[in-house]
């Protein structure tokens, strides 16, 4: 069946409709990786997006288990170029049109790609649509015009998890994950080394405090990291919690650590998704994973106590942050991978080491 | 960040062989452009004349010498050299650097080894230390042993525990002497060949994974330890298939993200481990049930593979390991394709690319053409699409092979599950039929080891074959366009035209959109403009230029009969365009060559060679001109075509006139133009009947030389000496028809076979060479010894020679290059053919004379006259130059080493000295073949070559060498004086026989010229054989022997020189 995606600017690319049969409304995003899609779509950071694949052909290798990174699919739909119906039955052959039905996420394929993916690189994310009554086109790029941004909304309230939850590894210290719309692997990696505890992200900071844990990890998630709510939520907490613990965040995490301690965040033009980001890091190269729309200004850390110490070597944007005293790091990149290059997993290790320094 | 070296030596690879083509011309010149950025001194060796990298601007010095260690340690230590850069070279560059180590050579002149180290060569390619090293690793290898004799290696099967096994020889080319024992008498029997070829006489006897995926990764690293991978890449045919042999796809496209990444870090760890400085290529086998893997193999050095990931992705593999040997780092060398970033990141592609190899067995009709873990492919062709399917049907008719897509295939039920089994070329083809036939996608995945979503992809092309049969509308066409249908298959299943099919869709405005290889996804902008196109989209990228373009159309896959030598034309054609302020234009479709270095070309469209792929680049240029005299018979035949597509618009075809090309083609045009040059010619006839070719036959007068019309390479070319065997040609080797007629000319027995390249701008006609054959006419000129300048000619006849050269240029109305092939007998000159177009000898011409034929063709072509650049008549040069050939016979056994009509050389070499005997000498040991020094000549001739074998063999006596010779030559030899021993044939039953002699190593030449009749020349097959077996000489004629006495004389004495291009030529263009 044939459907649309609109965007704001009045594109309208025609394509197939696959999935679930619904229309949807998001911020068009584009993630260069090409494979790892269901990692992706489970990712809560997508949260409010509609997800571009740039790779032109997605659903090869079916749908397991195994790679859920949450409960369920966050983007509000897919865009490809094609979707594969038949996959490899390498691990088990679900295919991706029935997964997206699972949730209900509209996908849209025969699209150009790559043309969708130079718009947006050169005029920045835009809001768009996939729809599937032709006639409601017109009606729809209005109705774009006056949408406002899906990050504008409090999205981290929509993907935390509902309640305090131990996962007891029967390791030696116990370290707090705040959950602002994690990946399941930073848990999984966590608990290689710690016994964990997920806050969701608007636990107080006494209550955790009183969980006796020793430190703090503060996860991915999706949308803007001044958003109200992340402010007297996530940031207060990593604010008050900041001379008692070590902290490690990643992405999300990274940016609200950065405005705890008074520093500023900007919307990028179009962001970092994908799986081949390389990072400078302690003169080394790193390729890492990445998902984020917004990132830290490195002038308003100035002060801060914060020192910027990971850069992108591609735009120089900030990768990652310390502070010069405080045993607090960030990486703006996915350490835990999935999908993507598991070049930074050593961080894990660090954050076990920094725990166990503290400790001690 | 960057180290100071005084010079920095880069070693090329030598002749095309099979398992080691194009690439490294490629790799090698991005290498010396790589270093030459940096300001760096540079210095390259390479034997092969038809490179790009032999081009005096690629280096300060450029030799063309012998790939020796001794020829290496000559340029060494004349030029001054303190580094040596031997990654780039493939296996021949590696092992002559582990040599140059080993024999002290570079701590006697103060050189170094720059990039990856010799332990680290050694780690990775011995297979011992490279277990070993993965054992340290925690990495899993193939449970395997090394072993050095068959004992052993029936002790290493019991220790794996079952059959079958691999069994591969250490330090071997693509693989050269491996196999798959499924049971003892197999074992022994590869188990004796493998430890033969192996320079180090050790073969690995391994588990076999056969069935298993086979996935490979190409990762960079640099001294401080930064990893990257460049690309991975997943072969659709399982293990058990050599990679070479396979077809691959870039990315891999059935493994999941975790599964890659489980790949990704065991090859940087494996990178690591090894302490590669550059790039490398792991290979994993991978069980798709299990999802274990074993690691199977690293090459440490750029390889094919390296190639085709730069092509693949956009990342320039050779150029940035070039950098890192220097001493960058990844983070300090720039990423030209997109100019903004670093080379230190990871490609990501948004375009689906499939390599397929191509295969020489339309050439080698007797060859065994099953896939294993030996390579027998001689190219590769490369091609992308927005999915698996484009990607494939623009593929498989990118091979020449007469297919324009997955064309069905005439075998039996049986005979598919026997491929299915069994692969060979005809594999995929197979698969196409099965699926036709409807059977089940599951089935045949099962019996192929092809991953289910491979085999769905070819039901839909079949399923789209068949919607194809019903109403054709606009809808189903785009469709049909997106899944990669040629118009041709299009018209093929519908029955009509393709020139219909064309019109249709051009109509409909159904037209590719060329997209750009950017490293990146569009992530950001690029500035190089690399193309493919697809009709998946709506947008194109081309930027429109209003300058004046030419498109200059290249020569594909590399084959026998069409080999680097075109690509080295297109190239230089390129440059020319570049040098006159004219945008150039490439299409090529081959990843291995220097013409698809996106570097070279204003603009570089990866895309099939078909009529219509070219046709549809050429109007998205809306170019000025078209060159298609430069990529070899591929262009060259579509020639008339193109020129019929554009009718009407403003693009010309340059150079000669397509109706002139076919009046050099057509035998009654050209007869005719001949006879009212008063140009002799071989009497000769068109037989449309089997009746018509005996009579013909039978009023010239055998032997005569049959031939199909239209050939490429001399295929299917004999010489005959009776109606018998025309008879069995006719019924075996050609299906004449009305529409295929068989061609028969009078051979010219014991004629000398002559080469002339000339530029002609219509008025003025420049002989940029002269070469005489050393093997008499009737051997193909793509396999011939050839001499330059001609030693054995009378002046008087060269004048002729020049003079006929210069009527028939000017009668064909040439305008560029034009090869012809003459003979000279009984003091005539004989015009055999004349081929309007780029020769296989321009590049070594052009090497020999120093003066870019190829280049001046080009301007020739834009209306530069000869005289602005100083340029008529003939000049001979100085020096001489010897022309090589190298053949594949080791690695096919059944194809029979004497040398006949049908071409089946794979490469050459060039040998250059101002001695004649020098520069032949150098050829020889460039070729590989060792002229022995002392020892044992066998000899048997014919009766008319008698006397002229007593000067030879009594030379031979003189120098001390032992003499063995047959009854006649025996008698005859004793009779005039000359000392030998008597050799018994076979069928005398007595020892010694020839066979026996040189299996005991008695025997180290071996000089046989058969009597003139093909039953002799098949008599000799078992001795030519073993002599390919066991690398001793064979010479089959007097002035082949005659050469090879003077060549020894100059290895005796020991003096020879090394001289650089630049040396010898000191001419500027």
């Amino acid at each position: 069946m044939t459907s649309y995606l609109v965007l704001e600017d009045g594109t309208c690319y025609e394509g197939d409709s696959f999935g679930y049969d619904a229309d949807a409304f998001g911020e068009v995003v584009f993630s260069t990786g090409m494979s790892g899609y269901q990692e992706s779509l489970t990712d809560p950071s997508y949260r409010g997006q509609i997800l571009t694949m740039t790779f032109p052909t997605v659903g090869n290798y079916g749908i397991t288990d195994d790679f859920f990174q949450s409960n369920g699919i966050h983007c509000r739909a897919l865009v490809v170029r094609e979707y594969t119906r038949i996959p490899s039955d390498s691990y088990g052959g679900r295919t991706l049109d029935d997964f997206l039905k699972e949730y209900k996420v509209p996908g849209i394929s025969g699209i150009d790609t790559r043309d969708l993916v130079i718009k947006i690189r050169e005029f920045g994310t835009l809001k768009g649509a996939v729809i599937r009554d032709e006639d409601k086109i017109e009606e729809t790029i209005e109705k774009l015009k006056r949408m406002p941004a899906p990050s504008d909304s409090d999205l981290v309230g929509e993907v935390t998890c509902p309640a305090i939850k131990k996962l007891d590894n029967g390791k030696e210290f116990t370290v707090g994950l705040l959950d602002c719309g994690m990946k399941a692997r930073i848990a999984d990696d966590l608990s290689e080394y710690f016994n964990v505890i997920l806050f969701p992200y608007d636990t107080p900071s006494d209550v955790i405090m009183e969980s006796g844990i020793n430190g703090m990890l503060v996860s991915n998630g999706p949308g803007d990291p001044s958003h109200p709510n992340i402010i007297k939520g996530p940031v207060k907490t990593v604010s008050d919690l900041s001379t008692f613990m070590p902290i490690m965040g990643i992405c999300l995490g990274n940016q609200i650590t950065s405005l705890a301690f008074g520093g500023k965040t900007y919307k990028m033009k179009f962001g970092h998704r994908g799986c081949n980001q390389p990072v400078s890091f302690e003169g080394r190269v790193y390729i890492t994973s990445q998902n984020h729309g917004f990132a830290v200004d490195e002038q308003s850390l100035d002060g801060t106590g914060l020192i910027a110490d990971q850069f992108n070597i591609n735009d120089h944007t900030v990768e990652g942050m310390r502070h010069k005293d405080l045993p607090i790091f960030t990486s703006q990149y996915h350490p835990e991978a999935n999908p993507g290059p598991y070049d930074t997993k050593f961080l894990f290790n660090r954050f076990y080491n920094a725990v166990k320094e503290a400790k001690r | 960040m960057r180290k100071d070296y005084k010079k920095l030596l880069v070693i090329g690879s030598g002749p095309i062989v099979i398992g080691q083509a194009a690439e490294f011309d490629f790799s090698g010149s991005q290498a010396c452009r790589s270093l030459r950025e940096e300001g760096y001194r540079t210095v390259l060796v390479n034997s092969n004349p038809a490179t790009i990298q032999t081009d005096p601007d690629t280096a300060d010095s450029v030799y063309v010498e012998p790939m020796t260690a001794e020829s290496v340690a000559k340029i060494i230590e004349k030029e001054g050299v303190d580094g040596v850069i031997s990654g780039m070279g493939g296996q021949t560059g590696l092992n002559i650097s582990a040599e140059l180590a080993e024999k002290g050579y570079l701590d006697k002149y103060g050189a170094r080894l720059v990039g990856t180290q010799p332990e680290a060569i050694q780690r990775s390619e011995d297979r011992e230390l490279f277990k070993e090293a993965m054992e340290e690793i925690g990495e899993p290898v193939p449970k395997s042993r090394s072993v050095s004799s068959i004992e052993e290696a029936i002790e290493a099967v019991e220790f794996i525990g079952r059959y079958p096994v691999l069994v591969r020889p250490a330090f071997t080319l693509g693989g050269t002497g491996g196999g798959v024992a499924y049971n003892e008498d197999q074992l022994r029997e590869i188990c004796a060949l493998g430890l033969s070829y192996s320079r180090i006489h050790q073969v690995l006897i391994e588990e076999s994974v056969l069935g298993w995926k086979e996935i490979e990764y190409e990762v960079m690293r640099d001294s401080k330890d930064n990893c990257i991978i460049v690309c991975n890449m997943e072969n659709l045919d399982a293990m058990g298939i050599h990679t070479g042999e396979s077809i691959v796809c870039a990315p891999c496209l059935t493994l999941s993200d975790r599964d890659l990444q489980m790949f990704r870090t065991a090859s940087i760890k494996i990178i690591r481990a090894l302490k590669i400085e550059g790039g490398c290529n792991v290979q994993y086998a991978f069980d798709p049930k299990t999802h274990d893997y074993r690691v199977i193999e690293v090459n440490p050095r750029v390889s094919r593979s390296s190639a085709l990931a730069s092509k693949a992705t956009g990342y320039p593999i050779a150029r940035v390991a070039t950098k890192i040997a220097v001493g960058y780092t990844l983070d300090e060398i720039p990423n030209r394709i997109t100019g903004n970033t670093f080379a230190a990141f990871e490609p990501t592609l948004d375009y689906v690319v499939m390599k397929i190899p191509r295969w020489p067995f339309d050439k080698f009709r007797t060859v065994d053409r099953h896939l294993g873990t030996q390579m027998k492919s001689t190219g590769e062709m490369m091609s992308i699409g927005r999915n698996v399917e484009e990607a494939l049907l623009k593929g498989l008719r990118s091979l020449e092979i007469g297919v324009d897509g997955l064309d069905p295939i005439d075998m039996t039920d049986d005979e598919i599950h026997e491929e299915f089994r069994n692969a060979t070329d005809r594999r995929i083809f197979a698969i196409g039929e099965a699926i036709r036939r409807g059977w089940d996608p599951v089935q045949v995945s099962n019996e192929t080891h092809w991953d289910i979503y491979f085999v769905m992809k070819i039901k839909n092309i079949i399923d789209m074959e068949n919607k194809l049969k019903g109403e054709l509308t606009d809808k189903l066409l785009r469709e049909a366009k997106e899944m990669g249908f040629s118009d041709e298959s299009i018209a093929r299943i519908r029955g009509c035209d393709h020139w219909d099919v064309l019109k249709r869709r051009e109509d409909a405005g159904i037209v590719p959109r060329y997209k750009m290889v950017d490293t990146c996804a569009a992530e950001f902008s690029a500035v190089t403009p690399y193309y493919y196109s697809t009709y998946h989209g709506r947008s194109s990228e081309v930027k429109k230029s209003d300058k004046k373009k030419v498109v200059i159309v290249g020569g594909g896959p590399i084959r026998i009969g069409q080999g680097i030598e075109f690509d080295y034309c297109c190239v230089h054609g390129v440059m020319a365009l570049q040098e006159e302020g004219i945008e150039a234009i490439m299409i090529n479709n081959n990843p291995e060559t220097v013409s698809t270095d996106y570097g070279i070309s204003d603009r570089l469209y990866f895309e099939p060679l078909s009529l219509e792929d070219v046709l549809n680049v050429i109007k998205a240029e809306d170019a000025d001109g078209v060159i298609c005299q430069y990529g070899g018979q591929t262009s060259v035949n579509l020639a008339i075509d193109v020129e019929k597509g554009l009718k009407g618009t403003k693009t010309k075809i340059l150079g000669t006139s397509p109706d002139q090309m076919d009046v050099a083609e057509d035998r009654k045009r050209f007869t005719d133009l001949m006879r009212s040059l008063g140009v002799r010619q071989p009497p000769s006839g068109t037989a449309y009947s089997y009746n018509e070719a005996m009579r013909i036959a039978n009023e010239i007068g055998y032997p005569v030389l049959v031939r199909p019309s239209y050939v490429l390479g001399g295929r299917a070319m004999e010489i005959v000496y009776s109606d018998d065997e025309l008879n069995t040609y006719m019924e075996t080797a050609v299906k004449v028809s009305h529409n295929h007629p068989v061609l028969i000319d009078k051979y010219l027995s014991e004629a000398v076979e002559i080469d002339v390249d000339s530029v002609c701008d219509g008025e003025d006609v420049y002989v940029g060479g002269i070469l005489e054959h050393i093997e008499y006419a009737g051997c193909h000129s793509g396999d011939a010894t050839m001499v330059m300048p001609p030693y054995n000619i009378p002046q008087n006849m060269i004048d002729g020679i020049v003079e006929i050269n210069r009527k028939v240029a000017l009668a064909l109305k040439i305008n560029g290059l034009m090869n012809l092939q003459l003979a000279y007998k009984d003091g005539q000159i004989w015009m055999i053919e004349a081929n309007p177009r780029a020769s296989r000898t321009v590049p070594f011409i052009s090497k020999a004379t120093g003066v870019p034929l190829a280049k001046i063709g080009v301007k020739v072509m834009l209306g530069r006259k000869l005289k602005d650049f100083g340029l008529s008549g003939y000049r001979p040069i100085d020096h001489f130059a010897v022309k090589e050939s190298v053949f594949p016979f080791l690695k096919l056994p059944g194809v029979d080493s004497i040398l006949t009509p049908e071409m089946k050389s794979t490469g050459e070499v060039m040998g250059i000295d101002p001695d004649l005997h020098a520069a032949y000498l150098k050829a020889q040991l460039a070729a590989g073949t060792i002229l022995p020094k002392e020892g044992g000549v066998y000899i048997t001739v014919n009766d008319q070559d008698k006397p002229r074998a007593v000067a030879v063999a009594k030379s031979l006596k003189d120098m001390g060498f032992r003499i063995y010779a047959t009854r006649g030559t025996s008698v005859y030899l004793t009779e005039n004086g000359v000392e030998n021993t008597r050799v018994f044939k076979n069928t005398e039953g007595k020892e010694p026989t020839a066979l026996s002699l040189m299996r005991n190593r008695k025997i180290d030449l071996l000089i046989n010229t058969p009597r003139e009749h093909s039953g002799a020349i098949r008599d000799g097959h078992n001795m030519r054989r073993l002599a390919v077996e066991l690398e001793i000489p064979y010479i089959t004629t007097m002035n082949g022997a005659e050469m090879a006495i003077g060549a020894i004389g100059v290895e005796r004495k020991g003096e020879m020189g090394v001289k650089s291009m630049q040396e010898y030529h000191k001419l500027e263009f």
